[in-house]
């Protein structure tokens, strides 16, 4: 996989680098900022770019790059890293693309299995998700707020937590051992409990229907 | 409009603001405290486990990188509790909605924040998201101070008046409103109750 990468601490970007090349891929580029990486890609072609999401030009550099990057190459996946598993930048990324995003740790990608898995998944077009973080959505710590969630049943909120963290159907009926038709009629039943009856396509219903769900756990709620 | 008048126009003995002073530092220490008891003795138990690779065979390297890597997420989580403490990441870029939001998130609590995006500065807005977090944050609580209301459901409304910052807190009570005066007083802003309970901060910026 050809893979661009943006990060402006030198020492992270010289460890992910060795990873990337261990794991087999090919570097098109490494530069420590956004306006930077526009101008790489501007030359060369990658299948997915790596950006820190606190880089230059502040604050937060690696979210408003990735929105002209997406304008500009809409099939270029992105992976954003962080010391912060925030949903509100969860959001944010959900906000510039439903298709082919990423958002994890910087310490979560400290193996060549786990950034090979989570690069190919982006690259197929999923949203992968930190799983502490979509894990900490789903199960509030406490308080029983009342929400629309909540009219969920366990195995459908273990379905949305699955969809949370990006899984395919498939990925989440081989996980739960059921069938991939049981999760698609969980998944039917979400969509309507959260009143997703839209014409929207269904990976878009999905990232609505996790966007909802952070919207009923999150402030407004 | 204003009912009573600010804490601090009756403390003559000074007796709040050394409470406010003591307070601070005992946080401090608590936030040291976490450090030393925390990341500092994983972070040298893994200088022991480190040297103890070495003796053992490279059949088990693998799984024994992937139990040092746990361990070192667990030492970033710990760190990331402190830097919560100091001043929040999500408050220096993103502002005291988002920061406030991201609080009510992880403590699951009942909090609505209303805002516009403006910005007020690191000083105003750490002020005012501490005096929240105190209020809000079983972390911040004092020894001393009263054993917080079940579920607590308030609501924030975040917004510029002239050259001021201007907080409208619902569902606080008096004990936000002497911790949001605590925080805000020495910044020249002023604290009053409303009749009906709400809570009306302005501070002038910076």
């Amino acid at each position: 996989m050809r893979v661009a990468l943006a990060e402006d601490g030198v020492l992270f970007r010289e460890g992910l680098l060795m990873l990337l090349r261990a794991a087999g891929h090919e570097i098109v580029g490494a530069v420590g900022g956004g306006d930077e990486l526009v101008a790489l890609l501007a030359t060369e072609h990658a299948d997915v770019a790596i950006l820190d999401i606190r880089m230059p030009p502040e604050p937060d550099g690696g979210l408003t790059t990735a929105e002209r990057l997406r304008v500009s190459y809409p099939d270029m996946g992105l992976l954003f890293l962080s010391h912060y598993a925030e949903s509100h930048y969860l959001i944010r990324i959900l906000e510039i693309g439903t298709v082919g995003v990423g958002y994890r740790l910087k310490e979560k990608v400290g193996s060549v299995d786990v950034l090979t898995d989570t690069l190919d998944r982006i690259q197929a077009g999923e949203v992968v998700i930190e799983p502490m973080l979509a894990k900490r959505l789903v199960e509030r710590p406490k308080g029983s707020r009342k929400s629309v969630v909540d009219t969920l049943s366990e195995r459908e909120t273990d379905v949305l937590r699955l969809m949370a963290e990006g899984r395919s159907n498939g990925g989440i009926a081989g996980l739960l051992f059921v069938s991939p038709k049981a999760v698609e009629k969980h998944i039917a039943n979400i969509f309507g409990k959260l009143g997703l009856h839209t014409d929207a396509s269904e990976n878009n219903r999905r990232v609505l229907a996790v966007l909802t769900y952070l919207r009923s756990q999150g402030a407004e709620g | 409009m204003t009912t009573r008048p600010p804490d601090s126009d009756r403390d003559p003995s000074g007796e709040r603001l050394r409470h406010t002073e003591a307070r601070r530092w005992r946080h401090r220490r608590k936030l040291e405290r976490r450090l030393h008891d925390g990341a500092s003795l994983r972070l040298s138990a893994m200088s022991l486990r480190l040297g103890l690779l070495t003796e053992q065979g490279p059949g088990e390297l693998p799984e024994r990188v992937g139990e040092l890597q746990d361990e070192l997420h667990a030492v970033l989580q710990e760190l990331r509790a402190v830097a919560n403490g100091i001043y929040p990441p999500l408050l220096d870029e993103a502002g005291l909605a988002p920061a406030l939001r991201e609080l009510a998130d992880r403590l699951g609590l009942r909090l609505a924040v209303v805002s516009t995006d403006e910005r007020f500065g690191a000083v105003l807005e750490g002020a005012s998201y501490t005096a929240l977090a105190e209020y809000l944050d079983p972390e911040y609580r004092d020894a001393d101070d009263p054993e917080p209301e079940e579920e607590p459901l308030v609501g924030v409304d975040i917004r510029r008046e002239d050259d001021a910052l201007v907080l409208a807190v619902v569902g606080g009570g008096h004990r936000c409103a002497v911790l949001i005066r605590d925080q805000v007083g020495p910044l020249g802003g002023l604290v009053t109750e409303e009749p009906t309970g709400q809570i009306i901060v302005r501070v002038p910026c910076e």
